[in-house]
């Protein structure tokens, strides 16, 4: 995984080093000639992702293990608080990963099973949850089950005497199951796309209901896609941040990453570095785990052969379906946005909504207020900065990946992926450790430097599938016309990508542009992120303008990634 | 071993495709039939409609005696008590051979000690016994095809569907897999419907091949019958490889619009009724019914002559291709007749040919 291969001095000492055998030549070949000339530039691309990788993904993972195996795990280990945010972080991860995996795998069968008019629109709702950062989500949920809030108004004025209350553990569980459920949605539905319709009807022949036909062969034969949508649930809960600091905070319910946030925010404690890494490690660790267990299971099972659509003939369910379907995304997509944005045209929480309340004062104090414009202003900078550095950096990887046959390649590969799966706190508290003996402490750099880490994979990983689909005979025909093989490679494949490329930037800026977890806690005084912004308003009790913020972010994020997915699925059936 | 029937059956894509039109068609009990045509002929969707998977638009479709579908009623394919083996086998990967097969009857809440017992039976019948506990992946394709037949006549179905069931597989497998559904089906006394575009498996297997063009029944006869007699051109072209060539017929004489062409008066063997005036016709002649003899330069000026293309060898004869004035001839010498070399040239005689009147060619729908 650690892998610090040829820097250019490395490379100059190759040849005399002793170790290679005799058989390869100690003296230059005239294969070695070509590759000092440069004739090959493919070496040069290497080299410099190497050292890209190298400096932005493994320096701050190896720090974070250095520092963390410094702490004291006696005390580590016995101390409650630490118990306790284990605690939690794990059973609430695992709780909505479960409740994910069982809501994906229900929408699943509903959207590919089923057929009944307006399914695009439904599936759009569907992901909203999606679409919107976990903290924006939360505060969406604040603002509708608030103590004021529509729902228990609706409550009293019924004369219910019960509050609702968001907040503590089942809150954490239940949103975190909310901002989960589409990823697992969109795995399992692809894993049920894969499954071979004459599978099923073979069943059906055998004489098994359409019911029967899901227990017995379409479930088993998407377990793996179930196992998939459960780690990456698993892993993106615990890693989430914003949810369990509004949500669980309030009640005491911590979990790792508002522990880590409290113990680094609070000047009182003694050096918090060591403890902290050590905590980064252990979740660095649980996600790896189940990267690696999620990939192990992939490969075991996987169906060849071709896979065709087929729908029930079941109008009456398909209408009850598509009933509950749409009560769904009306309670959990739509009723807390409009909650949201009741909050944000209103003057003041607990101000009846009527049409002569509504005010854009908000809106507009909130977003012309100096906080808000130095937030936007750094989140816009920073994001893109990210975008532009993880397009470039991630277009090399997936070039070297994709066209050369290098030993290393692997280790690229998997340092380049590996951010993604990481908690995004393992990556601040990664810089965290670094920028000091950068000199990028408490500058906006280090946070753009993390960006660029934990977003790097989303570029790669969309020019995985149109690299492969470009013909290698493009490139050697190019280098038959005289083009080196580096010029080939970028002058032809990388203009022919390019669009995926511009794609993948998009997703960096629109993702980066609404990050909290990291920025958070790398902030210092100027480079507060837009993020932060919002967290702070809402943490001093300043719903209104916050609220203003987050539905500004929140539609402007809908949007943005809901183009950007319809450009790319147009591309790709073309 | 139930009679399938299916009458006047209409089948609308949602899309406005036509793909089936006026079906009649009565299936014996222990009847093999095979459907063949050229792709989108309806083959397939014929099959699917027996199966249960599509729903004729209009017309009656009886299994046993017991009504299926018709306007009214509606019989789902898990009730309909059919067997089907798929062209790539579909046996499900996460079950082992024992529990693919034995999942029909798992269904039909079979006590587990006959379950064991008759998934023993029909697994010792295709050939399978030793590989009972394990998975699909641990097997050949060929093995899977017969765990795929295996389960589909374990549970002792009203009748076989078959749908392209050894077209994936490779030849010499093909040949043997072939022999032994044959075999098996007979043995069994099952209906079967066999859907395949590989000709020559249509006529080996079938006691009555079915061709369809157009979503249509173009002929259903046996195997000989089909070759001896086709029911129009379509049908002779498409089995026989016949070439096809316009003329008219007039006062019982087939006059080819090429004129280089001459053919013997007796060569004719079947022809439009007469008529007061000439007609416009096509007539067919397949590979087998003509001869050929070394072009020496003299004799009768009113011979066909052409130029040798292609000479392909094989195991039962030689393809021969004859380029004359009006197009190619595809020729089939048996083995041991006269093989000439590329680019000799040959004097062509044929021996038999059949001519279809173009109107009764429209009204069978479009060409393939």
């Amino acid at each position: 995984m650690i892998d610090t291969k040829p820097t250019p001095g490395e490379v100059a000492s190759e040849t005399s080093n002793p170790v290679i055998p005799a058989s390869v030549s100690p003296t230059p070949t005239p294969r070695w000639h070509q590759r000092i000339n440069g004739t090959d530039g493919l070496r040069l691309l290497r080299v410099a992702v190497l050292l890209g990788l190298a400096g932005v993904v493994v320096v701050p993972i190896v720090a974070t293990i250095v520092m963390g195996s410094r702490a004291d795990f006696a005390v580590l280990l016995t101390d409650p608080a630490v118990y306790d945010a284990t605690r939690n972080s794990l059973v609430s991860s695992a709780v909505s990963a479960l409740a994910a995996t069982a809501l994906g795998v229900g929408f699943a069968v509903v959207f590919e099973r089923f057929r009944f008019s307006g399914q695009n629109l439904l599936r759009w709702f569907l992901l909203i949850p999606f679409l919107i950062p976990p903290f924006i989500g939360a505060m969406s949920w604040m603002a509708l089950l608030g103590v004021n809030g529509p729902a228990n108004q609706l409550l009293s004025q019924l004369g219910i005497d019960h509050t609702f209350s968001i907040f503590g553990g089942t809150g954490v569980i239940f949103l975190l199951t909310i901002h989960s459920y589409p990823i697992a949605y969109l795995v399992i539905s692809a894993a049920i796309r894969q499954v071979p319709g004459n599978l099923e009807e073979a069943a059906r022949m055998s004489g098994a209901s359409n019911w029967t036909v899901l227990r017995t062969v379409t479930l088993p034969l998407i377990r793996p896609g179930m196992t998939a949508a459960f780690m990456l649930t698993f892993v993106s809960s615990l890693s989430d941040f914003g949810i369990p600091a509004l949500i669980g905070l309030p009640e005491r319910y911590t979990t790792l990453t508002t522990l880590v946030y409290r113990q680094l925010s609070s000047p009182s404690s003694s050096n918090p570095l060591p403890e902290v890494s050590a905590i980064s490690m252990v979740l660095m660790a649980v996600a790896l785990v189940a990267l690696l267990a999620q990939r192990g299971r992939a490969q075991s099972t996987q169906i060849i052969a071709s896979a065709s659509t087929r729908h029930y003939q079941t109008g009456v369910l398909g209408f009850v379906a598509m009933v509950l379907t749409w009560l769904w995304v009306i309670v959990v997509s739509i009723l807390p946005l409009l909650a949201l944005a009741s909050q944000a045209l209103l003057p003041a929480p607990g101000v009846p909504l009527t049409l002569e309340n509504i005010t854009l004062d908000n809106i507009i104090t909130a977003v012309t207020s100096p906080t808000a414009v130095t937030g936007i202003q750094n989140s816009v900078m920073l994001a893109a900065g990210a975008a532009v550095i993880t397009a470039i950096l991630g277009l090399g990887v997936a070039l070297l990946l994709a066209r050369s046959n290098h030993p290393v390649n692997p280790s690229i590969d998997v340092v380049a992926n590996l951010p993604q799966a990481l908690p995004g706190l393992v990556i601040a508290v990664g810089w965290l450790l670094v920028a000091p003996a950068l000199g990028i402490f408490n500058t906006p750099v280090v946070i753009l430097v993390a960006y660029v880490m934990a977003f790097l994979a989303l570029v790669v990983q969309q020019l995985r599938g149109p690299l492969a689909s470009v013909s290698a005979t493009l490139e050697e025909a190019a280098t038959i016309s005289g083009a080196s093989r580096l010029r080939a490679i970028i002058g032809v494949t990388g203009r022919i990508v390019a669009p995926v490329v511009v794609t993948g930037a998009v997703m960096v800026f629109l993702t980066a542009v609404r990050e909290l977890t990291i920025s958070i806690l790398l902030v210092a005084p100027g480079s507060q992120t837009l993020g932060v912004a919002i967290f702070n308003l809402q943490q001093a009790g300043n719903y209104n303008a916050a609220s203003a913020l987050a539905l500004i972010v929140a539609i402007v994020g809908i949007a943005g990634l809901s183009i950007t997915a319809a450009v790319t699925s147009k591309r790709q059936g073309k | 071993m139930a009679k399938l029937q299916l009458t006047d059956v209409q089948h609308v894509y949602p899309n406005g495709h036509r793909g089936l039109r006026d079906i009649n068609l009565s299936i014996e009990p222990g009847e093999f039939i095979t459907l063949v045509g050229p792709s989108g002929s309806g083959k397939t969707t014929l099959l699917r409609t027996i199966a249960g998977f599509l729903q004729p638009s209009n017309g009656m479709v009886d299994i046993g005696g017991t009504r299926v579908a018709d306007d009214k009623s509606w019989v789902g394919p898990e009730r309909r008590d059919l067997g089907m083996v798929f062209q790539e086998h579909a046996v499900w990967p996460h079950l082992t051979v024992f529990q693919n097969v034995a999942y029909p009857l798992q269904r039909k809440r079979v006590a587990k000690t006959a379950i064991t017992r008759q998934v023993a039976d029909v697994l010792e019948e295709v050939g399978l016994s030793e590989h009972a506990q394990q998975k699909p992946a641990a097997l050949s394709g060929g093995q899977r095809q017969r765990v795929a037949l295996a389960r589909a006549i374990v549970s002792k179905p009203q009748a076989l569907l078959l749908d392209e069931a050894l077209s994936a597989l490779d030849e010499p497998l093909r040949a043997r897999l072939r022999q032994q559904l044959r075999r098996l089906t007979q043995d069994e006394g099952l209906t079967t419907v066999h859907v395949t575009h590989d000709r020559t498996e249509a006529l080996a297997l079938a006691d009555r091949v079915v061709v369809l063009n157009g979503g249509r029944i173009v002929q259903d006869a046996p195997p000989a019958e089909i070759l001896a007699n086709p029911a129009n051109s379509f049908v002779a072209a498409f089995m026989s490889d016949a070439a096809v060539l316009q003329g008219s017929w007039a006062a019982g004489r087939f006059y080819p619009d090429n004129r280089n062409l001459h053919i013997a008066d007796d060569a004719v063997v079947s022809h439009p009724e007469e008529q007061t005036s000439a007609v416009r016709c096509r007539t067919t002649v397949a590979p087998e019914d003509i001869r050929l003899e070394t072009f020496r330069g003299n004799g009768p000026a009113d011979r066909t002559v052409g130029t040798v293309t292609s000479v392909l060898a094989g195991r039962f004869g030689t393809e021969i291709s004859v380029d004359w004035d009006g197009g190619t001839f595809d020729v089939y010498a048996p083995v041991g007749a006269l093989v000439p070399k590329t680019s000799d040239r040959v004097v062509i005689h044929i021996d038999r040919m059949h001519v279809f009147e173009d109107s009764a060619l429209t009204a069978h729908g479009a060409y393939a």
